[in-house]
């Protein structure tokens, strides 16, 4: 919504400056033409500034304090930060967050595309398993993470482990071997957050010029190529976008781990959000718990920058 | 596909901002003041009692009902109204948010573990015990677990329990067992209700112990510590104001290993019990995956309400091999915060929430809920109030004998039983070596507690 701001209020600098030495009621005009944005704004920016600018500030503020809510902060500098890079818990977190994130974002990126190349169309049966396909995304992920549980049910008689059990596999115990809880949970990210992708690259295919098509069809380039050179750079926007919204999404990851394992079985699943939960709402450490959200913060504005820079590179 | 704004660093930042919003309670100003030392206690002169006191509780939708029917009784009886304030989701960080904002509520009735950690934030007041009328009728167990370190008395206990094991009758009889009462009639009966088929369905879809293995809320080693006591060992030694681990003892490694072996050797313990909360752990009792579960009485109504109920019985937790009878004992504290100007009125709150009539309308008044589970209260009779269920009797026996608090003076307790949690769950999951854990687990206390 924040990015609105900055959007709405770009276009009335390229106002273009007509002569050299504005009259002094044209530059009137253009003063007020330059703050109505910013007064249409103002609700919405004031209240942004209170319940989200405010409490993330003072978020980072408090990252300096052992915060001691009746007896009085105690400014303790660089301490909580010191702590976190030395903290190996919270370094096996930030490793997991980061697999985590690889993994789930770049899984559902690519059954994102694929599903979108499979089923992009104007048809009805196309809508209808559209829609189907994009329920995940719809299902509250509480209750996602609650019937995936039921699902990964770690005795031969649990509902995936009895399919496998078909093939003569199993029984796995996911969920709860160590070895292979990162992944079950992956897995499940990649299940809700796929059709979510799907629908944006829908939206990015719809858009290509489909007479860039025709012409390869007509200069003979098969399937491979057609994808290769002309889809795939026409949705390199799209791609970023979902890349950006997926690192985001992949580095505060929270809700389905803390449901499905607290980040359990032997820590293997612990993410850098349940490990701060841990710390803030558990065991009331809020100095830390800021401290360590404070970095998360910024880590995850300079990987968006450099995804955005990256972008910004190719497409100049 | 050209346009784009041109700052998209800016934009790309306040979005992130914005949606990574830890909105950290706490703070105020760095006021630092001492309000620790406070130990007036308030005259309890009944003409001075005044309201309205402002209560918080630990509890919602029905252990609610129960409390508000208690609290309406206390307006009727004093004429003092009471403002509730109730919620089970971060109970703790809101009453960090109050004190920062210096406008604490003039009670907190809380779990008895909180004792510490409350005591070391500063907010709650301590005072002489002689001066809660009816005080000498409370027992010396319950007494003890509002007992900071340094000996003084921070709260009125409300309400006590102490786990018990629940054992599944019908598959007792079926298989021609007994309810376990050691250690390896445990593990034996244990393994029957893994192997034999106790339920008689033909399949081996039945296990022989419950247990809520998770980190989370310190499940597991909070699970563990019965075993724990009853082998001899201690998390800490409590000597004056020193504490000191001894969390690597032999008692402890002894207690730690037969735990982690009905996972790793005897295999009888539930699927994904290491990463079950009590939720999940009630659940798989309830429905008849588990034979055996060492929990509170608390889940005697929950459970008397599900498939299970008259098919179980409750007995003391067996005994370890040197004959030791531990039970894990918990509670309900009524913590009076510090600042409040309505103290008399406190006092005569917490003098009316111990009372023989209070604690049977805690007990009984509501069904659904109990939120006295055991009477602190010598004068009030369990099985009686419970129309002559003597599981509750059996309950109050093994409190009373063999109750055993966690140490919840010591102020880092929490994070203490967090790490606890976190070396069960971790060697247990990879079967590793308990006393090496433990040894670790110990130089961390000693970090914890320096």
């Amino acid at each position: 919504m924040s990015a609105t701001a900055t959007r709405a209020a770009t276009p009335s600098r390229a106002v273009p400056a007509g002569g050299s030495r504005p009259s002094p009621g044209r530059r009137r005009r253009r003063i007020k033409q330059g703050l109505t944005p910013w007064l249409f704004l103002l609700p919405a920016l004031a209240i942004f500034a209170i319940f989200k600018f405010w409490p993330v500030l003072y978020g980072m503020w408090l990252s300096f304090f052992e915060v001691r809510p009746y007896l009085g902060n105690l400014w303790i500098g660089l301490g909580n930060f010191e702590r976190a890079v030395t903290d190996p818990a919270l370094g096996s977190a930030a490793l997991h967050t980061l697999i985590d994130a690889a993994a789930a974002v770049g899984l559902s990126m690519l059954f994102g595309f694929l599903l979108a190349l499979l089923l992009e169309g104007p048809a009805l049966h196309l809508r209808l398993i559209r829609t189907a396909a994009f329920l995940p995304v719809v299902a509250a992920l509480v209750v996602v993470a609650q019937l995936w549980d039921v699902i990964m049910y770690p005795s031969s008689y649990g509902m995936l482990n009895s399919f496998l059990g078909f093939f003569g596999m199993g029984p796995n115990e996911f969920l709860s071997d160590p070895d292979q809880a990162l992944a079950s949970v992956i897995l499940i990210q990649v299940w809700k957050h796929a059709p979510y992708d799907m629908v944006i690259f829908i939206a990015g295919l719809a858009g290509i010029d489909r007479q860039l098509y025709e012409a390869a069809d007509i200069d003979g380039a098969n399937r491979w190529q057609r994808l290769r050179f002309i889809t795939i750079p026409a949705l390199r926007p799209v791609i970023t976008i979902v890349l950006m919204l997926g690192i985001i999404r992949g580095l505060r990851v929270f809700t389905e781990v803390f449901v499905l394992t607290n980040g359990g079985p032997a820590g293997a699943t612990e993410m850098i959000v349940t490990y701060l939960y841990k710390t803030g709402i558990e065991l009331g450490d809020f100095g830390y718990a800021s401290a360590i959200s404070t970095m998360l913060l910024l880590v995850t504005i300079v990987a968006t920058s450099v995804t955005n820079w990256i972008r910004g590179r190719k497409e100049d | 596909m050209k346009p784009r704004h041109r700052r998209p660093w800016i934009g790309a930042a306040v979005v992130i901002a914005s949606a990574l919003t830890l909105s950290a309670c706490g703070g105020g100003d760095d006021v630092s003041t001492d309000p620790g030392d406070d130990t007036s206690t308030a005259a309890t002169d009944a003409a001075e009692v005044s309201g309205p006191l402002e209560v918080w509780v630990r509890a919602a939708n029905d252990s609610l009902v129960s409390y508000e029917m208690l609290f309406e009784k206390f307006t009727e009886e004093t004429g003092v109204e009471i403002e509730v304030f109730a919620t089970l989701t971060d109970f703790e960080t809101k009453l960090s948010a109050a004190a920062a904002a210096r406008d604490l509520p003039d009670i907190v009735i809380n779990d008895a573990s909180q004792l510490g950690n409350l005591q070391s934030q500063g907010i709650i007041r301590s005072f002489d015990q002689s001066s809660i009328e009816g005080g000498d009728d409370l027992s010396d167990a319950a007494w003890s677990s509002v007992e900071s370190i340094d000996g003084q008395t921070y709260g009125v206990p409300f309400s006590a329990q102490a786990n018990l094991l629940f054992v599944r009758t019908d598959w007792l009889d079926n298989l021609g067992l007994q309810a376990p009462t050691t250690w390896d009639e445990f593990v034996n009966v244990a393994k029957a209700f893994t192997t034999q088929d106790p339920d008689g369905d033909g399949q081996a879809n039945t296990y022989g112990v419950a247990i809520p293995g998770s980190t989370q809320r310190g499940y597991i080693s909070w699970n563990w510590s019965t075993y724990l006591w009853q082998a001899g060992g201690e998390y800490v030694e409590i000597d004056g104001d020193t504490v000191t681990p001894v969390i690597d003892s032999d008692e402890a490694i002894e207690a730690a290993t037969w735990f982690q072996n009905l996972f790793c050797t005897e295999n009888v313990v539930q699927p994904g019990a290491l990463n079950a909360t009590t939720l999940e752990t009630n659940e798989a009792f309830q429905t008849g995956v588990v034979g055996m579960y060492l929990t509170g009485p608390y889940n005697i109504p929950t459970s008397d309400g599900t498939a299970v109920g008259g098919h179980y019985t409750v007995v003391a937790p067996p005994k370890a091999p040197n004959g030791g009878t531990s039970t894990m004992a918990e509670g309900t504290t009524i913590y009076f915060m510090v600042d409040s100007e309505v103290e008399a009125a406190a006092d005569a709150f917490a003098e009316f929430m111990i009372t023989p009539e209070a604690q049977e309308i805690g007990m009984v008044g509501n069904p659904k809920a109990s939120i006295v589970r055991l009477p602190v209260n010598t004068t009030v009779d369990s099985t009686t109030v419970r129309d002559g269920d003597e599981r509750w009797g059996i309950a109050q026996e093994v409190y009373e004998s063999d109750g055993h608090y966690e140490p919840i003076a010591v102020p880092q307790w929490q994070e203490m039983r967090q790490a606890a949690s976190d070396t069960f769950n971790k060697t247990i999951s990879s079967c590793g070596d308990m006393s090496a854990a433990l040894a670790e687990l110990n130089q961390q206390y000693e970090q914890i507690l320096s």
